[in-house]
């Protein structure tokens, strides 16, 4: 039996199933919708999509992010509540992956928004997903 | 043999003195020049050619010249009419086109003047479209060297996984 801190024990009750808010660009969705399919079935964990941010446990970034709808991005995640956390899939948030030298895309996501994850992968595995969505429990203590 | 496309090209090449040829069935390419654009958009605006699907310019750099090419479909002919015009790389300005294809034509003028920083004369509404807080020359031009861009705007020379594109 691990010991827990109490704040550790409130922020776990907080994060008990992840809601997830999805704010994908370009093929991240598409690569991740077996992420929510029968086979891979997230729902099993708890985790569901919700339609609003201010119901949101994790923003889900996926895709190349532009200039313009990084600034939606901004908006979407100052308006969900604490405890937060930002989970950048794909090589895309990283280091503009294919686009690395296109003038539109930004490059480093960790720039413009608090990242707490990278899932690497192009598109990431929904295993890894799963990997990381499992660490957030592990790092709940951590968040602020 | 008198097809329709030959019909509507000789027809095209007395009223209005252009050069064009039938590329294949049912595909025409019309080069003219940016004086008579008003002209013939209108006349083949009548004749049928209800449809503009697309506008695009190109860039030849070399040239100094952009080639705007206008697409038109009529429903009637079932013939798709290209037209070509090219104007000065420098200041390129053009009548706008939006009094006769409305709509359609006002997207695509948008965008090339975003893109290419094409004038066009009486269109009301030319601002950005995709692009937000842009400052730079259009990013479409061929003289817009990106990859310099993207190293002042987004890359770090000290950072060590970056320091690689500065090769």
């Amino acid at each position: 039996m691990v010991k827990r801190s109490k704040k550790a024990k409130t922020m776990r009750k907080l994060i008990k199933a992840i809601w997830i808010f999805n704010w994908f660009n370009s093929c991240g969705f598409t690569e991740l919708v077996p992420l929510v399919g029968s086979r891979w079935d997230m729902e099993r964990f708890g985790m569901i999509i919700v339609g609003s941010p201010r119901h949101a446990d994790v923003l889900f970034i996926a895709g190349y992010q532009t200039p313009k709808s990084i600034k939606r991005a901004k908006r979407v995640y100052e308006q969900m509540a604490e405890p937060r956390v930002v989970i950048a899939l794909g090589s895309c948030t990283m280091t503009g992956g294919m686009y690395w030298d296109s003038y539109n895309t930004i490059k480093r996501l960790e720039d413009y928004l608090p990242v707490t994850m990278y899932i690497p992968g192009c598109p990431p595995r929904p295993e890894a997903i799963f990997e990381a969505c499992e660490k957030i429990f592990e790092h709940v203590k951590e968040l602020e | 043999m008198a097809t329709k496309e030959t019909e509507l090209l000789d027809e095209m090449k007395s009223k209005f003195k252009v050069d064009g040829k039938i590329q294949r069935e049912r595909r025409i390419w019309v080069s003219t020049d940016e004086k008579k654009l008003m002209e013939m958009s209108n006349w083949l605006k009548d004749r049928g050619f209800v449809h503009l699907s697309a506008i695009s310019v190109t860039d030849w750099l070399e040239e100094g010249n952009y080639e705007l090419t206008y697409h038109l479909w009529s429903y009637n002919d079932k013939i798709l009419v290209t037209l070509k015009i090219k104007i000065g790389r420098k200041n390129p300005a053009i009548d706008s086109v939006t009094p006769i294809w409305k709509e359609s034509a006002q997207i695509h003028e948008r965008e090339l003047h975003e893109l290419f920083g094409v004038k066009f004369k009486g269109n009301p509404d030319l601002s950005p479209l995709f692009l937000e807080d842009w400052e730079r020359s259009p990013p479409f031009r061929k003289d817009f060297d990106w990859r310099e861009y993207v190293r002042e705007e987004f890359y770090d020379r000290e950072n060590e996984r970056e320091k690689v594109y500065y090769d």
